[in-house]
């Protein structure tokens, strides 16, 4: 039988387990599974109400019939899968090995001190991705580093400009342009410029809205899922406002 | 555009601006010289101001008066007035310190008089004024800026130094297109010059709480300039084949 204050202790770990999930780039389905089974590893009963920008919990202790209650705003963090796989094998640990509240926060708090990817790291490795998908479209090999550059240049931009807190929107708006307009000067020499413009803005899709809202929407998490991609089609408007700016300077139109 | 058009056009920007270009190569001669010498906060200020009017003389006195006859100047002369833009954006947050490091002196110094060596190349290689290159073209201010941000290099903008390596890419494949091996000497240049800036924007930025760790990165940026580095000597190679 749980106190009241072992409740609360729980609901608040919950919510703070959950909406890290939530932020870093897990589907709805996923967070309810890992949330209700770290729960049960710790004898109590979880309803997660989740939505775009805020969860709902309720802990039940169903011996003792005293309900616990929290709701929390979703911070928006970077998307990470190894922090998610992570934090889904911690749901398990827990749950078969039957660890205390103490130590599964234990656990937690490890887990998120890691190290994150230095954003040079990224930056590189995003730029070569870029490239790559300029070659998988049929670039050549000269677009396909005017593609890496162009990426590095509306890549730091975009690390920049969100790391000093602009609107998201104007972010990828700014971003496109950018990385397009520096993708452009393909036009000037004999290779496959289009294919070098259109490819230039790829690394801004955000292909984990997309996926996460089509799988919302399969394993019935409607609302949530139709949020996700009304979410991902606004950066999606806003990439195309970018590289139709791009176009019309350079091409004087969008065709 | 053609090989004729592009020579044409420097031709007639040899041929209108060189006062114009004389004095800007003073001022710059000036200002180097005393950053180096007495580097007050009103000679560093008038450096990135100097840099942005070099910068807004090369998007507008370059690209879109001399060069009209080329297609895309504009685009072009877009690239270089963002640039004006940034250097008069970095004065106005103070980013870029001008603080010298004396680590990579003798090179920064060779990089600084490079645009020198534009002239003396295009002579070399049997051009004449006004058909030649010269120092206060968009290769030897690229040059010349990565020389100074080298020299000075405490803490340097890194969107600058991203849109150096653009153009030097941009420089290597004149070489193809053109038919101007000028640009080769900007392509070398970048090479070396780009590993420094990055290790050193990255020994100054890394912190402990990020992955992979600092010996990694280094590794990484090796293996990126190596690459960059085969890529512009096959370029160089071919380049020499075809002049053989």
């Amino acid at each position: 039988m749980k106190t009241q204050a072992e409740l609360k202790a729980i609901a608040q770990f919950v919510a703070e387990y959950a909406t890290r999930l939530m932020g870093s780039g897990v589907h709805t389905s996923r967070v309810v599974r890992n949330t209700k089974r770290l729960g049960e590893a710790l004898g109590v009963r979880v309803i997660v109400s989740a939505f775009q920008r805020v969860v709902n919990f309720s802990v039940f202790d169903d011996e003792s019939g005293e309900v616990c209650s929290e709701v929390v705003d979703i911070p928006p963090l970077p998307i990470s899968f190894e922090l998610n796989a992570e934090l889904s094998a911690l749901s398990w640990e827990a749950y078969d090995r039957h660890l205390s509240l103490d130590e599964i926060v234990a656990r937690y708090r490890e887990i998120i001190a890691r190290p994150r990817i230095d954003p040079i790291f990224t930056l590189i490795v995003v730029g070569l991705a870029n490239a790559s998908f300029c070659r998988l479209f049929g670039g050549d090999w000269f677009a396909m580093s005017i593609v890496f550059t162009a990426t590095l240049l509306g890549f730091f931009l975009k690390q920049g400009m969100q790391s000093r807190g602009f609107n998201h929107y104007v972010v990828f708006i700014a971003s496109s342009f950018v990385a397009s307009m520096y993708a452009s000067v393909a036009l000037t020499f004999d290779t496959t410029s289009d294919i070098a413009i259109a490819t230039s803005v790829l690394f801004l899709i955000p292909g984990v809205p997309l996926i996460n809202g089509v799988i919302d929407i399969v394993e019935g998490h409607v609302l949530n899922g139709i949020a996700r991609l009304t979410s991902a089609l606004m950066l999606i408007v806003c990439i195309a406002i970018g590289l139709s700016a791009t176009l019309m300077i350079v091409k004087s139109g969008l065709l | 555009m053609t090989n004729t058009v592009f020579w044409q056009t420097i031709a007639d920007y040899n041929r209108m601006t060189w006062p114009v270009q004389a004095v800007l190569v003073l001022a710059g001669f000036f200002l180097t010289w005393r950053l180096y010498r007495r580097p007050t906060p009103g000679v560093k200020r008038a450096m990135k101001y100097y840099l942005a009017l070099l910068n807004g003389w090369i998007a507008v006195g370059y690209y879109l008066v001399a060069c009209d006859a080329r297609p895309y100047n504009e685009v072009m002369a877009l690239f270089w007035g963002v640039m004006a833009a940034v250097w008069v954006y970095d004065d106005v947050v103070g980013y870029t310190t001008f603080e010298r490091t004396r680590r990579h002196d003798l090179f920064a110094v060779i990089l600084c008089l490079m645009p020198f060596v534009y002239p003396l190349f295009s002579v070399l290689r049997g051009l004449h004024f006004p058909m030649m290159t010269s120092p206060v073209m968009p290769c030897s201010v690229a040059l010349y800026t990565i020389g100074l941000l080298l020299a000075f290099s405490k803490r340097v903008n890194l969107f600058v130094i991203l849109f150096l390596c653009h153009w030097s890419l941009i420089g290597l494949s004149k070489v193809y297109f053109f038919g101007i091996p000028e640009d080769l000497l900007l392509a070398g240049a970048l090479v070396p010059a780009l590993y420094l800036f990055f290790k050193e924007y990255i020994d100054l930025n890394f912190r402990s709480d990020t992955k992979p760790d600092r010996r990694v990165m280094r590794l990484l940026l090796a293996v990126m300039c190596a690459a960059l580095g085969i890529f512009f000597l096959a370029t160089i190679w071919r380049q020499i084949a075809i002049l053989v």
